[in-house]
C-alpha cells in the first residue's frame, strides 16, 4: 500500500504518524484475536495456496522487492515462473510477461560549481588581506551542492541577499516578505536555510510554514530571480553546512538553478557586503519584517549547477488466461486481477516507518503486498482449471511504493485497450484478517457490486465491510480513474505496516486462502455475466484535512507524482469535485493557478494557500499541446 | 473533609467497578464466531427465518427495482442464489417457512389498489433528499398469505380490515399464530380509543391462532397495548411472544399456551424487550433489547422460564436484533446495522451453545424492574 497521493502532499506527515497510532491500536486487537483464531484447524502448510508464495516474495534474497532492485528483478522471476507453470500468457502481442517503464529512482549532484568575483574596483576593506583588496576570484567546488530539485545549467550575475527568502502569502495576514522592498529580477538571490533564530513561538511557527526550500525556490523565481543560493547562518544549527541532496520522488525541477553554499562561499560572497554574514543574520534574527535585504554590488558570481536524476526500470509482470470459448460478441471481454508485488526494500525511498533500531534493514512487506502477490497467483492457478468465458488479466505490478508508477504506466500504454476490462480486482495487504473482517473497497465503482458480493459471501462467509470510495491510496485508484468497474480488497493495517517486522510468519495463510477463494468465485460470476458490470463514477468523500493549519482546501486534482512534466500533470481528476467541474482531465498540466506560475507538485501545494474556498480562480493548463484557460472554484474539504 | 472525600470516591468506584465484573465476564466472540455479513443488496434486510432443513433462509429486503418496501426472498446458503417470491408489487414482511410442506407463508398488501401509488410515492418522497425515521407504518391493507414453491400459486388466508401479519407456523406445519389488528376496526371505538388509532394502531395488536388454510381464526390475547411476533416453541407446546404496555415503550417476553391460557411473564426487563425466538433445546429464548439504551438494541437470551436475569450476546454498535437460530441450534441469523449507517442487514454466526447454557446457569436470579 502506498500512502503518498492526493493532492496535498503535504499532509503526508501526519496521516502517517495518524496510521502509527491506528496500528498501535490494531496490534492490541491482534493479540485478542489469537485465540479466535485458534479455534479453527490450522492449514497445513502443503495445503495452502498461499503460503509458499508469501515465503519466496517475503524472504530475505528477495530484499525487500524495491522496485528497480536486483530483489525486484527476482521476485519477478519467481512470478514469470509461477505464471508459467499456471499456463497463464504473455498479454497478445507481447512477447514477455516483464513489462518494463522507467523511473526516476533518485538524485545526486552531477558537480555543481561555483566561482565568486570580487569586482576590481571595490575594496574589501573589513576582512581581506591587502594583497587581494584589489581583486579576488575563487572557484568551489567542494563547498555547493545542487538542491535535489535544482534545474540544471549555467548562471552568472550579480548577487542580491533576500535575507531567508520567505513570503508569507496575504492570505495569513502575516506581513512577512523577505522580497517586499527588493528587485531580483535577473539577479542571483542568496538567502538563509531555516527560519529567524530568534523569534518567538507563534512567529516562528508561522514562518516555518513557508520556510521550505522548495517554497523559497518558487518564490525566487516568481520575482524574476535566475538562481538562488542557500547558505546555513552561522547563527543557525548546522552552521555553514550543505544541505543534504534528498531523495526527491516529485521530479519535476523548480524552474530555477538552486544550489546549497557552504560558510566558506557564504563569506567569500559577503566580501563585496558592507558587513558579515552573522552581522546580516543577526539583523534579521528577531524577524522584524522591516528588515530588508540589499543588493552585493562588490561581487559577480557564476553558478554550474548539475542534479543527475537517477533513472531506473521497473517491471510489471502481466500475464493473461485467454477464454476457453470463443469470446464473440461478449462485452468487455477481459476480466483483470492484480496486486503490487514491490515494496521498500530496506527502506531507503523514505516512506518507511521503521524506529531507529530497524533503519536500513530489509522491509519483508509480507503482508504489504506479497500477501496480495500470493492471492492473485492462486486466484489464477484456480481459474487457470476452470472454463472462461472471458479472458482473465493477471497483473503483478511494481512501483506502487513510489506512487502507482506501474499500474499507470501500464493504464497510459494500454497493451490491453481498458475499456475492454468488464473490471479489475485488487488485492493490497490481505494477510492479516482479524475477527473474520474483510474490508472491500471502491464499491461505489458499479452498481453490480452488491449482488455479485453478496452472492459470493454466502460461501466465504467473511465480515465483509464495505467501503464505497475507489479513491484508495492502492493500484485501483488507476482502474477507477479509468472507468473500469473495481474492487479492492483489504485486511486492515497493523502496527508492522511498513516496517522490517511485516514479515511472512505473521501471516494468516488460511484466511488468506479464502480470501483467494471469494476473489475467484467473484472472477467466475462476472465471468459468465452476459452484460458486463456497469461503471458508476463515485464522487469524492472529502477527507477532513490534517497537515498544514489553513489548508482546509479542495481541488479535487489528482497529481502525477512521477513524471518529469514542467507543471502539474493530472493523473486524473476527482468525480464531482472542483477540477472536474472545471473541465480539467487527465493528462492535463497545470502551468498557472491565481496567478502564480506551476513549475511542479510543491509549487502547486504552495499555491493552494493563496486560494480561497468559494472564490473562482484562473487555471491555466497545457492540453495536447495548447494553452488553455479555466476557472476553478475551490471547495472546503469536509 | 479529605476522608469524606475518599469514602465518597470509593462509592463512585464500586458501581463502576461490579459493572465491570458482569460485563467482562462474556464477550460476543463467546457465543458469536464468525460474524458475517449475509445480504449486502439492496437498502436494507431483515427478519431472516430458516427452512426446516437448514439449508436455506427466508428474509424481507429493499431490493426490488422500482418498488421501495420489503419484498420476500429465498437465499440458498449452498449456492449463495436469491430468489424472489412475493408479488413484486406494494408492502411485504414476516415470512415462515411451512414445515412438512412447499409453503411460505408472509404478510402482503399487493391486493390494495393503491399498492403502486404507494411505492412511486415513497419514491418521490425518497429522491427529495428527506429523511424520516424508519418506522412501520402497519398498513391496514396487509394480508396474510401462503405461497407454493412448487406452482408458485399465492392463497389468501386473512381478509380481515386491519394489520394481519408477523405469521409463523406450528412445528407440526398445522397453525399459524400471528398478529392482528382487526379489534381497531371490528367494533365501534370510543373517542379515546379513536385518538390512539390514528396515533399509535399498534395499540390494538393482539395475537391469533388460525389452521395452517387460514380456517378457525382465534384471539388469544386481550391485554391493551402491542401484543406481536409470535412464535412457537420447538415442541410446539407454548407460544413465545413480546407484550408491550400501553405507553408502547415497555415490552418483555411472555409465553403461553396454543389456546391463550397461562400467560406467563418470562422477562421483567424495564426496557423494550421483544422478537423472542426459542433456542431448538428448548433451554433459552433469544431476544433484543434496548436495554442499554433506547437506540441501541443488543441480542440478550434468557432461561426458558425466566427465572434468571437474561443475558448479553452482542456487543456492537448500532441495532442487533431478531435473532433466529437454526434447526440445528448451531448458528444465529440476525439483523443488525453494524455495517454501518441505519438500515439493517442480515447477519449469520457460529453460535456457541454450550457457552450459552453456561452463562444462563452463571446468571444472577432475575430482578423485578422498578417499573413493576
Amino acid at each position: 500500500m502506498n500512502h503518498q497521493r492526493r493532492d496535498d502532499v503535504r499532509t503526508q506527515n501526519s496521516q502517517n504518524s495518524q496510521k502509527r497510532i491506528l496500528s498501535a491500536v490494531s496490534a492490541v486487537s491482534a493479540l485478542i484475536v489469537v485465540a479466535v483464531v485458534g479455534l479453527f484447524a490450522p492449514v497445513d502448510a502443503q495445503t495452502s495456496k498461499t503460503r509458499a508464495h508469501v515465503q519466496a516474495l517475503a524472504s530475505d534474497r528477495l530484499e525487500g522487492r524495491l522496485a528497480g532492485s536486483n530483489g525486484e528483478r527476482l521476485a519477478g522471476d519467481y512470478i514469470v515462473s509461477q505464471l508459467q507453470q499456471i499456463g497463464a500468457k504473455p498479454l497478445p502481442g507481447q512477447r514477455d510477461f516483464r513489462l518494463p517503464f522507467e523511473f526516476t529512482a533518485g538524485t545526486k549532484d552531477g558537480g555543481s560549481r561555483i566561482s565568486v568575483q570580487l569586482k576590481p574596483d571595490t575594496t574589501d576593506a573589513r576582512t581581506s588581506p591587502p594583497s587581494v583588496a584589489s581583486g579576488f576570484s575563487r572557484t568551489f567546488e567542494s563547498d555547493v551542492r545542487a538542491l535535489s530539485f535544482s534545474d540544471n545549467g549555467d548562471v552568472d550575475g550579480t548577487v542580491v541577499f533576500a535575507g531567508y527568502g520567505i513570503v508569507v502569502p496575504d492570505s495569513q495576514d502575516f506581513g512577512y516578505d523577505s522580497y517586499a522592498t527588493l528587485d531580483v529580477k535577473d539577479k542571483i538571490v542568496v538567502v538563509l536555510r531555516y527560519f529567524p533564530e530568534d523569534a518567538d513561538q507563534k512567529t516562528r511557527s508561522m514562518l516555518a510554514r513557508y520556510a521550505d526550500l522548495r517554497y523559497k525556490a518558487m518564490a525566487a523565481r516568481q520575482r524574476g530571480a535566475k538562481a538562488m543560493l542557500v547558505v546555513t547562518g552561522p547563527r543557525s544549527p548546522n552552521a555553514g553546512e550543505l544541505v543534504p541532496m534528498t531523495f526527491d520522488t516529485a521530479l519535476a525541477g523548480s524552474g530555477l538553478v538552486a544550489v546549497s553554499i557552504s560558510g566558506n562561499v557564504g563569506g567569500a560572497i559577503f566580501r563585496g557586503a558592507d558587513k558579515t554574514l552573522e552581522e546580516a543574520q543577526k539583523a534579521l534574527d528577531s524577524a522584524n519584517p522591516h528588515v530588508a535585504g540589499f543588493t552585493i554590488a562588490g561581487v559577480n558570481v557564476h553558478v554550474h549547477a548539475a542534479v543527475e536524476r537517477e533513472k531506473k526500470t521497473g517491471h510489471n509482470i502481466v500475464a493473461y488466461l485467454p477464454a476457453t470459448e470463443p469470446i464473440g460478441t461478449t462485452p468487455k471481454p477481459w476480466v483483470a486481477v492484480g496486486a503490487h508485488y514491490d515494496h521498500l526494500g530496506h527502506g531507503e525511498a523514505g516512506n518507511t516507518l521503521a524506529g531507529k533500531d530497524d533503519a536500513g534493514k530489509i522491509h519483508y512487506g509480507a503482508d504489504d503486498n506479497a500477501s496480495g502477490s500470493a492471492a492473485v497467483l492462486a486466484v489464477a492457478s484456480t481459474l487457470a482449471g476452470q472454463p472462461r468465458k472471458r479472458n482473465v488479466l493477471v497483473a503483478l505490478w511494481s512501483g506502487e511504493e513510489l506512487g502507482l508508477i506501474g499500474s499507470n504506466a501500464f493504464a497510459d500504454k494500454k497493451p490491453v485497450p481498458l475499456d475492454q476490462l468488464a473490471a479489475y480486482l485488487n488485492f493490497d495487504m490481505v494477510g492479516r484478517m482479524q475477527d473474520n473482517k474483510l474490508s472491500v473497497q471502491a464499491t461505489g465503482t458499479s452498481p453490480a457490486w452488491g449482488r455479485i458480493l453478496e452472492q459470493a459471501n454466502i460461501a466465504a462467509g467473511f465480515d465483509l465491510q464495505l467501503q464505497a470510495d475507489p479513491y484508495q491510496p492502492t493500484d485501483v485508484a488507476t482502474f477507477n480513474g479509468a472507468s473500469v468497474p473495481s474492487l479492492s480488497f483489504f485486511t486492515g493495517t497493523h502496527a508492522d505496516y511498513h516496517k522490517p517486522s511485516d514479515t511472512a510468519d505473521k501471516i494468516d495463510y488460511e484466511d488468506l486462502d479464502r480470501v483467494v477463494d471469494f476473489a475467484a468465485a467473484i472472477v467466475r460470476r462476472i465471468e459468465d455475466t452476459a452484460d458486463a458490470p456497469q461503471f458508476t463514477k463515485v464522487d469524492q468523500q472529502m477527507q477532513s484535512g490534517g497537515g498544514r493549519a489553513g489548508v482546509r482546501i479542495f481541488t479535487g486534482t489528482i497529481p502525477d507524482y512521477a513524471t518529469d512534466a514542467k507543471g502539474l500533470l493530472l493523473s486524473g481528476v476527482i468525480g464531482g469535485g472542483p477540477a472536474e467541474q472545471a473541465g480539467l482531465q487527465k493528462g492535463d498540466v497545470i502551468v498557472e493557478i491565481a496567478g502564480q506560475t506551476i513549475a511542479n507538485i510543491y509549487d502547486y501545494t504552495y499555491a493552494l494557500e493563496v486560494l480561497k474556498i468559494g472564490q473562482p480562480a484562473k487555471v491555466i493548463y497545457m492540453r495536447d499541446g495548447k494553452r488553455r484557460e479555466t476557472t476553478l472554484t475551490p471547495a472546503a474539504r469536509k | 473533609m479529605k476522608g469524606f472525600r475518599a469514602a465518597l470516591v470509593a462509592a463512585l468506584l464500586a458501581v463502576p467497578l461490579a459493572a465491570m465484573q458482569t460485563a467482562s465476564t462474556y464477550q460476543e466472540r463467546d457465543f458469536l464466531t464468525r460474524v458475517r455479513r449475509l445480504t449486502i443488496e439492496g437498502r436494507r434486510a431483515g427478519e431472516g427465518y430458516w427452512s426446516p432443513d437448514g439449508k436455506r433462509l427466508v428474509f424481507q429486503s429493499e431490493r426490488e427495482p422500482g418498488n421501495p418496501f420489503y419484498q420476500i426472498y429465498v437465499l440458498d446458503l449452498g449456492t449463495g442464489d436469491t430468489k424472489r417470491i412475493s408479488p413484486g408489487i406494494g408492502k411485504t414482511t414476516c415470512a415462515f417457512f411451512r414445515p412438512n410442506s412447499d409453503e411460505i407463508e408472509f404478510a402482503s398488501t399487493h391486493a390494495d389498489p393503491k399498492s403502486k401509488q404507494l411505492q412511486e410515492d415513497e419514491l418521490a418522497f425518497r429522491a427529495s433528499g428527506k429523511e424520516r425515521r424508519y418506522a412501520w407504518d402497519y398498513d391496514p391493507e396487509m394480508d396474510i398469505y401462503a405461497y407454493s414453491e412448487k406452482t408458485g400459486a399465492m392463497k389468501r388466508l386473512t381478509t380481515a380490515r386491519g394489520y394481519d401479519a408477523e405469521g409463523s407456523y406450528s412445528p407440526d406445519g398445522q397453525w399459524i399464530v400471528f398478529t392482528s389488528m382487526r379489534d381497531a376496526y371490528n367494533r365501534p371505538l370510543d373517542d379515546k380509543e379513536k385518538k390512539k388509532l390514528a396515533e399509535d394502531p399498534s395499540y390494538f395488536a393482539e395475537i391469533y391462532i388460525m389452521r395452517a388454510d387460514g380456517s378457525g381464526q382465534a384471539r388469544l390475547t386481550t391485554v391493551a397495548g402491542y401484543d406481536g411476533g409470535p412464535f412457537f416453541t420447538q415442541n410446539g407446546k407454548r407460544i413465545v411472544w413480546r407484550r408491550f404496555d400501553e405507553s408502547g415503550l415497555i415490552a418483555d417476553v411472555w409465553t403461553m399456551n396454543p389456546d391463550g391460557s397461562d400467560q406467563k411473564q418470562i422477562t421483567d426487563f424495564g426496557s423494550m424487550s421483544w422478537a423472542p425466538y426459542m433456542h431448538p433445546s428448548g433451554e433459552y429464548f433469544l431476544f433484543a433489547s434496548n436495554k442499554l439504551g433506547f437506540e441501541n438494541f443488543e441480542i440478550f437470551m434468557v432461561d426458558a422460564q425466566g427465572a434468571k436475569e437474561p443475558v448479553r450476546v452482542t456487543y456492537s454498535d448500532g441495532f442487533d436484533g431478531l435473532p433466529v437460530p437454526s434447526p440445528d441450534g448451531k448458528q444465529l441469523a440476525w439483523t443488525s446495522s453494524r455495517s454501518g449507517g441505519s438500515a439493517g442487514q442480515l447477519f449469520l454466526a457460529q453460535w456457541n451453545h454450550e457457552k450459552a447454557l453456561d452463562a444462563l446457569k452463571n446468571a444472577p436470579p432475575r430482578k423485578p424492574s422498578k417499573k413493576s
